[in-house]
């Protein structure tokens, strides 16, 4: 931004026309997402989107292994796309329930190890799953789109998914935003989230994993067509099915609306922050109280617990060591 | 021909009560089921119309987001504010090949959640005198405090002072302030 800022100035000072930074294209914003998205639309349904259901995740104890390192998220910027350091997760697992006055509510407990290092955004589970789960080769993912050169990843689709695969369970807030139903179950790898049939037991759609980059498709791009799947995050299905005037699509930290014809994005119907799940510790950024009203005199902070509101969910923190615990309420 | 132009307006008047029976008071939502989270009372519905904040917000396709169901924490430059960006600059943002730029530093704006001033406040005095805070578009803005009122700055420095705090809407809150704020780089 500074440069356009800067660029402007220059413009206004010099009066020396349009070939400042007017006339530049929007630097690296999303013009390395594009890929077409033509042909026609994929109408898909995911399982609907029933409100407040919180899944019960495994079983085991809870295991918080933190490295508690958050600060600034990749920064969003203008002109320029750094989506700075990239975030890498190590997941352990395990569950509870937690009954909460006159409501029985399942919770999800899950330690997430935080990794930055200084290459492309890249998911670091190998030392956990035994494989190298999210990581690409140099190169590539460099815009978020998973591990293979555009157009590639669409061939995956009605291919079987890899077997070391199977037992790579999404982590972070997909957890909470892809869940496994009785059609399909998700799983991760290779810089990609699968939906996987189970019937045919074939991946029926794939998305990036780290496309949480916050350098939005703008309006007027076509959707990627490798991703042009039905990938709302499953708390806001209710609010944006598709198979009405739009189609509706998740990426890069927000839900889009679709031209169904052209493909091109519409509109900008949510944004994501992406930043809570079960098990990581609570980022330095979200010390503010920030719970809807109508949810305050529910869910307020106390000595023994926290509440931060993110992407329609309410998550409850132990102030002491600053875990998230729990998810306890879907809002939408 | 007269009656085929009332037949076109009958239609075009049919069309709009669909649409408007669909996503009640809220044509920036698009769905009923979203129109209806959102509330009467949207962030959206309660900029003021033509405002250089709510241009630039439609323009790149954001009043949806501000007309859903939310809920967020918006910070809202007045029109001086953006009149304090160096000359051209919000020209040069509203260009259709800076959409993508403009939803960054719009999303810059945005907060997860309701944050009242008195939520930042708290947050501010039990940081020692500071709080980080992310955005939807994410970077990290700062919060202090000088006097009664909250001081946001930006990654580059630049600080705006909420000038008119806590604007309840059906779907989150709105903090006026007076600079416009700038992701990093």
């Amino acid at each position: 931004m500074n440069k356009i800022l800067l660029a402007a100035g220059a413009a206004a000072l010099a009066i020396s026309g349009p070939a400042l930074a007017g006339g530049q294209q929007g630097g690296g914003h999303g013009g390395g997402h594009g890929g077409g998205g033509q042909g026609k639309a994929k109408v898909e349904r995911g399982g609907g989107g029933p409100k407040a259901a919180v899944q019960r995740q495994g079983g085991g104890n809870d295991r918080a292994q933190m490295k508690a390192e958050r600060g600034n998220r990749g920064q969003g910027q203008v002109a320029k796309i750094d989506r700075g350091p990239p975030r890498a997760d190590k997941v352990d697992r395990g569950g509870g329930k937690v009954d909460r006055g006159d409501r029985k509510v399942d919770v999800v407990d899950r330690a997430v190890v935080r990794v930055r290092d200084g290459g492309a955004p890249r998911v670091a589970v190998a030392n956990y799953y035994g494989f190298d789960g999210g990581g690409c080769p140099p190169g590539l993912a460099k815009k978020g789109n998973g591990c293979l050169p555009p157009g590639q990843a669409k061939k995956l689709v009605g291919s079987a998914l890899a077997p070391a695969y199977l037992g790579a369970m999404l982590d972070g807030p997909y957890r909470d935003w892809y869940r496994d139903d009785d059609r399909y179950f998700y799983r991760m790898g290779d810089g990609y989230i699968y939906r996987v049939d189970r019937g045919s037991n074939l991946i029926s759609a794939l998305f990036p994993y780290y496309d949480r980059d916050y350098s939005y498709y703008p309006v007027g791009m076509m959707y990627p067509s490798d991703f042009n799947y039905y990938n709302v995050p499953y708390q806001y299905r209710t609010y944006y099915p598709d198979g009405g005037d739009y189609l509706y699509r998740y990426g890069n930290g927000a839900i889009y609306s679709l031209d169904p014809q052209t493909q091109a994005v519409q509109s900008i119907v949510a944004l994501l922050a992406g930043d809570l799940g079960v098990g990581q510790r609570l980022p330095a950024t979200y010390g503010v109280y920030n719970v809807p009203l109508q949810y305050r005199a529910q869910y307020y902070d106390t000595p023994d617990n926290w509440y931060r509101y993110n992407d329609g969910y309410i998550y409850r923190v132990d102030p002491t060591t600053q875990l998230i615990t729990a998810v306890i309420n879907a809002l939408v | 021909m007269k009656k085929l132009k009332f037949i076109a307006l009958g239609a075009a008047s049919l069309a709009l009560l669909s649409a408007c029976d669909k996503n009640g008071d809220n044509p920036a939502a698009p769905t009923a089921e979203s129109a209806k989270a959102a509330g009467e009372d949207t962030i959206a519905k309660g900029l003021p119309g033509g405002s250089k904040f709510a241009e630039a917000a439609k323009s790149v396709g954001l009043d949806a987001t501000l007309g859903g169901p939310g809920p967020y924490t918006v910070l809202v430059p007045t029109d001086a504010a953006f009149d304090k960006l160096p000359a051209g600059a919000l020209d040069t943002l509203m260009k259709p090949e800076s959409r993508a730029d403009l939803t960054g530093v719009l999303s810059y704006h945005i907060l997860p959640g309701t944050m009242l001033a008195e939520d930042i406040g708290k947050a501010i005095d039990a940081g020692g005198g500071k709080t980080e805070i992310a955005t939807m578009g994410g970077g990290t803005l700062t919060a202090t405090k000088e006097g009664d009122k909250i001081v946001l700055t930006d990654a580059a420095g630049t600080k705006a002072i909420v000038t008119t705090a806590d604007s309840k809407r059906s779907n989150g809150v709105v903090h006026e302030i007076d600079s416009v704020l700038m992701p990093s780089k």
